[in-house]
């Protein structure tokens, strides 16, 4: 009786040993909408088509902008795959298969893969990867899962300009070694970027499994961005 | 004073018995659909260089999807639909139908028209072409339309449900989740405490 007289008393007693581990940044948003009462949010929020509109697309531009920067600095962050979205893949995928396309604007069999080869390898390789991951029993959700690998793009198609640009200067040895210490390193890159966020979604013994399809797939486009050679 | 009443009066009474009330998201929930569609079979007749076209139809498709996942789908016929990760990482989708009697600034019957022709025209269209690429043999464009039908469909399959949900005959603001838990009010994005 009294030890319920004492818990009653300290509500919020059994939180003391509840602890956020520390290496996991606290971020996040919380709005709360300021209006009279939830019935009529529909209807102020959204009478004009003009203001809700410009703030709709800024605050997806914005969340945009901070996925790029989190590839650019993986780090462990639920954040990220909170918010899922779908822009940063399909304009990283559009710039990839737009560089490797410039070799072979004559022909269709000199220098690069098509066009429409490049989007079929990313986005069914994302999916492939994310069923195999879901069928490993992971929990992360479709989408989060071609979020993540989509945004972890950015690195090799960083390298596939930088090659673009090198080639611009010459085709010789020099010029394939730097371009094969660039195109490793931003592989390395992806390759950790997307597994900093993929492989903790799976139990302790799993994780070898998830990490290689990532492993071969940021390969593959590795692999199409070395060896691209423009058109003579 | 009793001019600008009534000035504000007649505006009002004026844009709840107008036919189209919303007449840009009107225009903009049909124009990136025909726009592409359009592209779509200019494309092959001007033969251009297929990587600009394929970029061209994409990008008008995906301005599409969010026009109308976000935007007309809320003006023109009050139904909404997203995906939300809740604490566990459980993914969470949301369909939302807004009952008609709360506002006046809802969605009229031709507006409503518009929005179902549009939405379920435009697959059938892609449909279409997705048999008539594979029959004719033409597999780089089976791609692009198997794309663009993913993107339509998508959409036509969001609508639908929440158009089911608005069905059921339940009181106003009425959402139907799939998944067991229980949701919070959708304004609020989570914070990760």
């Amino acid at each position: 009786m009294a030890a319920a007289a004492d818990e009653a008393s300290r509500p919020f007693a059994g939180l003391s040993d509840v602890s956020i581990s520390e290496d996991i940044p606290v971020e996040g948003d919380i709005s709360v909408p300021v209006g009279p009462s939830t019935r009529r949010r529909n209807d102020d929020e959204f009478s004009t088509l003009d203001e809700p509109v410009r703030e709709t697309i800024l605050r997806d531009l914005r969340a945009v902008g901070k996925k790029f920067i989190h590839v650019l600095y993986p780090k462990r962050s639920s954040a990220l795959l909170r918010d899922w979205d779908l822009w940063g893949p399909l304009l990283l995928c559009v710039t990839l298969a737009l560089l490797l396309q410039g070799g072979a604007a004559d022909s269709d069999y000199q220098g690069g893969p098509q066009f429409a080869e490049v989007f079929v390898i990313v986005w069914f390789g994302s999916i492939i990867i994310t069923l195999n991951s879901k069928l490993l029993g992971g929990t992360i959700s479709f989408f989060q899962s071609l979020c993540v690998l989509g945004y972890c793009i950015m690195p090799l198609t960083a390298a596939m300009a930088v090659c673009r640009i090198v080639l611009v200067a010459g085709s010789g040895t020099v010029s394939f070694a730097v371009r094969l210490v660039v195109v490793t390193a931003s592989f390395g890159w992806s390759t950790f970027a997307s597994t900093a966020f993929l492989a903790d979604s799976q139990p302790a013994n799993r994780k070898a499994l998830v990490v290689y399809p990532v492993f071969l797939f940021y390969f593959v486009i590795g692999w199409m961005v070395l060896t691209f050679s423009p058109s003579q | 004073m009793m001019l600008d009443d009534l000035i504000l009066l007649c505006f009002e009474s004026a844009r709840r018995s107008a036919v189209i009330r919303h007449p840009l998201a009107s225009f903009f929930h049909l124009f990136f659909r025909v726009v592409a569609i359009v592209a779509y079979l200019l494309c092959d007749w001007i033969s251009e260089n297929f990587a600009w076209c394929f970029v061209l139809i994409i990008t008008l498709l995906s301005f599409d999807f969010w026009s109308v996942k976000n935007v007309t789908g809320r003006l023109l016929v009050g139904l909404r639909w997203w995906n939300q990760i809740d604490e566990d990482g459980k993914s969470l989708w949301v369909f939302e139908a807004k009952k008609a009697s709360l506002g006046n600034n809802n969605g009229t019957e031709a507006e409503a028209r518009i929005f179902w022709l549009g939405l379920i025209i435009c697959p059938l269209i892609w449909t279409f072409f997705f048999f008539t690429s594979l029959f004719s043999l033409k597999i780089k464009w089976l791609s692009l339309v198997v794309a663009s039908i993913s993107l339509q469909v998508a959409n036509l399959y969001g609508y639908l449900r929440c158009k089911a949900v608005g069905e059921d005959g339940q009181p106003a603001d009425i959402r139907s989740f799939s998944g067991e838990h229980l949701l919070q009010r959708p304004d609020i994005i989570f914070g990760i405490l």
